[in-house]
């Protein structure tokens, strides 16, 4: 009817009718009392008396307040005042009962807390795009390939541009002070124009500068630049020694490039030389990236790879079997990069989603049983006008109010929750350094806050709304639980019990294979045993007997340290991630037509390394000094023993390291040891492991004897001071030999449980949570029941109850609601404990032993929780309880 | 008040803008004494209803109100058509009008035979 500027106006108006309230009411006031002091005189004009004349007027207004109210209404906007009063009504609760507040706001605080902080790493693990250009085009290609396969892929892809890279090299770079150990990742000149990164400084790789030949360039990370340069603009151009080599440097990349992870500190191009077989075709099986050209999608792509694949293998120089690459795909880069995460990732963000979940439930609970505590205070409100929405209302911005609360709370924890993640979490972690509270978590906890106060609230508000406002009043007030509530607040107990047992059990089971993984036989002994990685330059050992020379000296040095009772070398060290591979012939073994030769893990160690590691042999002997010049000799763990020579002896034995003159004699069998994974031997692709003694016939697969070798010292005394002294050691043999990654045995063991000990402990923790409040939320609900039952308990006790009977009929509620959950908990957890099954050791996800166990603990935890409030139930003086209401 | 209440408030709306036009400025118990009058106590309301509507009224613009006194003395706050309450009251008057006479037409046509 009004016209559009009319109700513009309207708006306006009411807008501003939110404020200057207390002149509009005054006015208002006056205006009504105007109104009445008109009707009451023309009333007495009609011959009233002043009674009925005021009485009239009255009625015929329709009261005064309510007047007023339909006023407001109409001045303002309803809902946002209605929101206001809501809001300053309930800060004024918070006021009076802060113990309550605390206790919940603090609850969901751990709550939200705990799932904003997973949050964050997911947020910059897998769900913030990579920081490169176009992100969305950037695939990668599953599988490995060697550098001529990487050269076919290029040459031939229509659907993509495709670049390598090889992670985790090491360089040693001299010439600039003190020689060090740096971490680079070889890359296809094409990789930084493939990933669309541009540099600081500089420039990045042009096309054809990984040729051999034409590679000597190298480009720098910003945090080198900055420490070992001092941020100097003159390093371009600049020839630095790496290797023992001049690599020129083209340019430093920002710091927040950091592919293919953090550790990186150069980028050198690959050395791609067609002309040595072996170096292109076998040695390195890198990881491919891609970027989709415009106008192909990912499904063109991965057909085109498949079709590559077919015809890839022709290409080698030698048979490649069947199954290598046979599934080969192409997925987008960044679930590429975080495959390996995403599961653990999601099994966190499942068990914070658990803990908001209890805690929820814990505090919809203590809203319940307050909200009966205040059924009189509402009845009051009721019987006064207040419509059932806006009592609901009133009592959801409560419960929101204190979700915002925790959340605010909870933000606070989160932000010093994710700095102890990431120092808890693997540092080889993809992405971790790309996790930080960003706008997506603070979205995310404001919506959980919210959410958690409405889901939380919503129950209770829409109970307490119902109560009948006249019986109440009548009451008094203390009519206390309606069954319906009675049994909405047995139902959040169950679910809490049950969500803490799934917990309970995903952490049970994740300590016991995390105790067991770190227990295993590992077939060596850690303790005691000082380590270093030491690395004379590739040019250094060209030479393999100058090689070998040096570390001859340098343990027999290092030897006569005090302190140290034995000293070794070592090519790979167990458990700090590196292998060498050898292919080897084996006496007794033919290999099968079109198959390879067997390939194994080859160990080139000094003569005293099985006495510094604890190894013992369990047939035969171990090496001695007299093997490094003797006739050639060999030691193989037991599996591999078993694998070929089964029920003989394998003493006496022959290999043979492929295309060597000679064979070597097994002259001893070592046990098992856990060289990359604690979890396995050795992995299927693997066929064996050999100890052969380090001396110039010990080559790896390039031909070459090792160069890069890593000390291990039996000690007694003081690491650190070792330490120092093997660095002065060192550089008195070998001034350009850096010594870098100086740790004890102990601490390589522990590393290498890393990431099953963060999943632990993470799990520990949020299970710890998940049982407080689980055993908060029984304690709650009974002592609600017994304080509802004062009465009939009293009479029951005046009619001769014993305590005892009374004790048990309280414990029997609360054991009767445990035990649900706690069966409800484990039918769940028999059902998704499966998911963990790839996290597991050494103990299935059903494993009885960890059921039954955290049945117990649950049980006695509940048990504890009800003995609380049943035993105050017996101490209830019936005489005071007759006369409580 | 219920569902009735949109038909109500602009009914009453239209009452107290011609209650306006007829008897000039007045205040609200007046007002309501005089539509009470008009339609012959058929239409027996709280006057409370009034000031809601009044409310409305000004905030679209169609009245003014200020502090007076009445006849007898009495401080009162007076309403007052304004130009736009005016062509308003002549709108809405006409559009009654003629929803009135489709619908007197539409009641009073005999049924068809069948």
């Amino acid at each position: 009817m009004s016209s559009l500027g009319q109700t513009l106006h309207a708006r306006l108006l009411r807008i501003v009718g939110l404020f200057r309230r207390q002149q509009r009411e005054r006015e208002l006031a006056e205006e009504l009392e105007s109104h009445l002091q008109l009707h009451i005189e023309d009333n007495l004009r009609a011959g009233m008396t002043l009674e009925a004349a005021r009485r009239d007027a009255l009625l015929r207004l329709g009261g005064v307040e309510q007047t007023k109210e339909i006023c407001r209404d109409q001045r303002g906007i309803p809902f946002l005042e209605a929101l206001f009063r809501d809001v300053r009504y309930t800060l004024r609760v918070f006021h009076k009962t802060p113990g309550f507040t605390a206790v919940v706001a603090l609850t969901l605080a751990l709550g939200i807390g705990a799932n904003s902080a997973i949050f964050s790493l997911v947020n910059g693990i897998l769900l913030v795009s990579l920081p490169y250009a176009k992100p969305e085009q950037l695939v990668s290609i599953t599988g490995t390939y060697p550098k001529g396969g990487i050269v076919a892929m290029r040459e031939q892809m229509r659907t993509m541009d495709i670049a390598a890279y090889y992670e985790g090299r090491e360089f040693n770079l001299t010439g600039a002070g003190e020689p060090v150990r740096l971490t680079g990742t070889l890359v296809s000149a094409e990789l930084f124009s493939v990933l669309g990164a541009r540099p600081e400084l500089g420039r990045t790789f042009y096309p054809g500068e990984d040729l051999a030949g034409q590679d000597s360039y190298i480009i720098l990370s910003h945090a080198l630049w900055q420490q070992r340069f001092g941020g100097d603009r003159a390093i371009l151009g600049r020839t630095i020694g790496i290797e023992g080599a001049g690599r020129q440097v083209v340019g430093v990349m920002p710091e927040d490039f950091r592919f293919p992870s953090p550790k990186t500190q150069v980028w050198i191009p690959l050395h791609n030389d067609s002309r040595n077989a072996v170096l292109y075709w076998a040695d390195d099986f890198m990881p491919v990236v891609g970027r989709l050209r415009p106008g192909f999608t990912i499904e063109q792509a991965r057909t085109e790879i498949r079709l590559f694949q077919s015809r890839v293998a022709s290409l080698f120089p030698w048979p490649m079997p069947v199954a290598w690459n046979a599934d080969v795909s192409v997925v987008p880069l960044q679930s590429g990069m975080v495959a390996d995460v995403r599961l653990r990732l999601l099994m966190l963000l499942g068990a914070v989603a658990l803990v908001v979940l209890i805690a929820c439930a814990n505090f919809a609970n203590l809203m319940l049983a307050r909200s009966a505590i205040r059924e009189k205070e509402i009845a009051i409100r009721t019987a006064l006008g207040a419509g059932r929405s806006r009592i609901v209302g009133q009592l959801l911005t409560e419960s929101v109010m204190l979700g915002c609360l925790g959340g605010a709370l909870g933000l606070a924890l989160a932000f010093k929750g994710l700095s102890i993640l990431k120092a808890m979490l693997p540092a080889d972690t993809p992405r971790l350094a790309d996790s930080h509270m960003d706008w997506r978590v603070l979205a995310f906890t404001g919506v959980l806050a919210i959410f958690t106060g409405l889901i939380s609230g919503l129950a209770p508000a829409l109970q307490s709304s119902r109560t009948a406002s006249a019986e109440t009043l009548r009451s008094g007030g203390r009519s206390g639980s309606l069954p319906v509530s009675q049994r909405l607040r047995s139902g959040l107990v169950v679910a809490e019990v049950a969500f803490a047992v799934l917990l309970v059990i995903a952490a049970g089971l994740l300590i016991r294979s995390f105790w067991a993984l770190s227990h295993v036989d590992r077939g060596f002994r850690s303790e005691h045993v000082l380590t270093a990685r030491i690395t004379p330059n590739q040019s250094f050992c060209n030479d393999p007997a100058r090689c070998v020379t040096f570390y001859r000296t340098l343990l027999d040095q290092v030897r006569a340290l005090p302190g140290v009772s034995a000293a070794a070398v070592v090519n790979t060290l167990p458990l700090d991630g590196r292998v060498a591979k050898r292919s080897l012939d084996v006496e007794d073994f033919l290999v099968p037509a079109g198959g390879n030769a067997p390939l194994f893990w080859l160990n080139a160690v000094s003569s005293d390394y099985f006495r510094v590691m604890n190894i013992p042999a369990l047939a035969g002997r171990v090496f001695t000094d007299a093997d490094v010049s003797g006739a050639p000799v060999a030691v193989i763990t037991s599996e591999t023993a078993r694998r070929y020579w089964p029920n003989q002896n394998a003493v006496g034995k022959h290999i043979r390291l492929l295309n060597d003159k000679d064979w070597r004699t097994i002259v001893g069998v070592i046990p098992d040891v856990r060289a990359y994974d604690l979890r396995r031997n050795i992995p299927k692709w693997i066929d064996g492991v050999a100890y052969v003694p380090y001396n110039s016939a010990a080559t790896l697969e390039d031909k070459r004897v090792p160069a890069e070798m890593t000390i291990a010292l039996r000690t007694a005394s003081d690491d650190a001071q070792i330490a120092a002294t093997l660095r002065t050691v060192v550089a008195s043999v070998n001034p350009e030999a850096p010594v870098s990654e100086v740790q004890p045995m102990d601490l390589v063991v522990l590393e290498a449980v890393a990431a099953p000990r963060a999943t632990a402990v993470l799990f520990m923790v949020f299970a710890g949570l998940a049982l407080a409040l689980g055993v908060i939320g029984i304690y709650g609900v009974l002592s609600f029941l017994v304080s509802n039952r004062t009465r009939e308990i009293g009479i029951r006790m005046a009619l001769g109850a014993q305590r005892r009977s009374v004790l048990w009929s309280v414990m029997k509620e609360g054991g009767a609601l445990s035990l649900i959950g706690i069966a409800l908990g484990m039918a769940g957890a028999f059902a998704l404990m499966r998911l963990l099954s790839t996290e597991l050791y050494a103990v299935h996800s059903t494993d009885p032993a960890t059921y039954a166990a955290v049945a117990i603990i649950i049980a006695a935890a509940a048990s504890l929780a009800c003995y609380i409030p049943a035993h105050r139930a017996t101490r209830v003086d019936p005489m005071i309880a007759l006369r409580y209401e | 008040m219920g569902d009735k209440t949109d038909v109500w408030q602009g009914t009453l709306a239209l009452m107290i803008l011609k209650t306006l036009e007829t008897l000039g400025p007045l205040h609200g118990y007046g007002i309501a004494r005089r539509i009470e009058q008009i339609s012959g106590d058929q239409l027996s309301v709280n006057y409370g209803t009034i000031y809601p509507a009044l409310l409305k009224l000004e905030q679209e613009g169609c009245v003014e109100s200020e502090w007076g006194v009445s006849d007898n003395n009495r401080k009162a706050k007076y309403y007052k058509l304004t130009r736009a309450g005016r062509k308003q009251l002549e709108r809405e008057a006409r559009e009654w009008q003629q929803a009135q006479a489709i619908l007197a037409k539409f009641l009073s046509a005999t049924e068809p035979s069948t």
